[in-house]
């Protein structure tokens, strides 16, 4: 392991302010219900082990999920999934109308977009924080079980480590019981840009 | 009842015994499985990139099948040691599928096209054939290698299939 256990509980409560600050207003705006979030933990794990963050439950089911890649002074990775059957719920809350099986599309495009406004708005927080230039890439969207979506975020974001740093976020909308959950992935050698 | 050993993100793995089973999960990664039936060595990497960037020799061993140059030259060398002929070496792969997709339908991350391009061309190079795979699509797979019959099965869970090559 090369990052240290002080420097992860920094990174977890740095990350949980920017969470507070932006993503939490963003996305009780676009549910309309106030949200409640818990930033579980973040950890360094060895590629080798990731399978560790995989619950039975998330195994069980299909997962509509969005990966944003984040590049620029700092690099991070994003993948925000819920549950296949309550993305529909979700996305049915964003429009104000009920979604038919033929209009699939817009459950699609609603998700990528609740993707790729929470995550802008950790990078917005970042940015304004530390005035680091930060792009991210278009919303890439699947719907697959989470043990696919981790291996290919890892995938795309493995090349320069042996172990990556897991920040594991829910988000629960107070009203609706609607739960998203988002991992927010970094190589190890960008956690000390957070402590400048 | 024979034996399976997981083999994890980037790991890799030699056998020599037709007991045993070598067992992965690949989305965009590819899982590559290198065998001689005649002198029943196999072995198998989760491959999740083409080539190492630096050059460096991986020390750990755990993760020595992450990057597809690296992991066919150990395979060839081990699975040599344990008694095959390097003439008799065959490939199979599964694996490499672009996951996710932006709205305009094409691949938005394409680390799974660029592992097989590359695998093949380094197969090619060490003049061993790639006599099957079902590469590609938009979903992961369980991938199971069975040395006695040099079968390989592929089963989705989401598209909920199970094929043979």
């Amino acid at each position: 392991m090369s990052t240290i256990c002080n420097d992860l509980q920094k990174l977890n409560s740095i990350l949980d302010s920017f969470i507070v600050q932006k993503t939490i207003p963003a996305l009780a705006t676009m549910l309309g219900e106030p949200v409640l979030h818990f930033l579980k933990n973040t950890q360094e794990i060895p590629i080798v082990n990731l399978d560790v963050i995989i619950s039975n439950l998330e195994e069980m089911n299909a997962m509509s999920a969005v990966y944003v890649k984040c590049d620029g002074d700092l690099h991070m990775g994003a993948l925000l999934y819920l549950p296949e059957n309550k993305s529909k719920m979700l996305a049915s809350q964003l429009l104000g109308r009920s979604i038919s099986d033929e209009l699939e599309i817009l459950t699609t495009s609603s998700i990528s977009e609740i993707g790729n406004i929470l995550t802008a708005s950790i990078i917005n927080a970042i940015s304004l924080d530390t005035g680091y230039k930060i792009c991210s890439s278009v919303p890439g969207y699947a719907v697959e079980f989470f043990r696919t979506l981790l291996e290919a975020v890892v995938s795309d974001f493995g090349h320069e480590s042996d172990t990556l740093i897991v920040s594991h976020v829910e988000f629960y909308g107070v009203t609706s019981n609607i739960s998203i959950c988002m991992l927010l992935i970094q190589n190890p050698s960008e956690v000390k840009k957070f402590m400048m | 009842m024979k034996r399976v050993i997981d083999i994890k993100m980037g790991g890799l793995e030699i056998i020599a015994d037709k007991d045993c089973e070598l067992k992965t999960f690949v989305g965009s990664c590819v899982a590559i499985c290198l065998f001689d039936l005649v002198s029943h060595v196999a072995s198998m990497a989760h491959v999740m990139l083409p080539q190492k960037s630096d050059g460096l020799q991986s020390i750990v061993k755990k993760d020595i099948g992450k990057y597809a140059d690296e992991a066919l030259s150990y395979m060839i060398k081990g699975m040599i040691q344990k008694g095959a002929d390097p003439k008799r070496i065959k490939a199979k792969m599964a694996g490499g599928a672009a996951i996710f997709a932006h709205e305009s339908e094409t691949s938005l991350f394409n680390v799974g096209q660029r592992n097989i391009v590359y695998l093949k061309q380094i197969l090619k190079e060490n003049g061993i054939p790639l006599v099957s795979e079902d590469t590609g699509e938009n979903f992961g797979r369980w991938v199971i290698f069975n040395l006695q019959s040099g079968i390989l099965t592929i089963t989705s869970n989401l598209k909920k299939f199970e094929r043979t090559i």
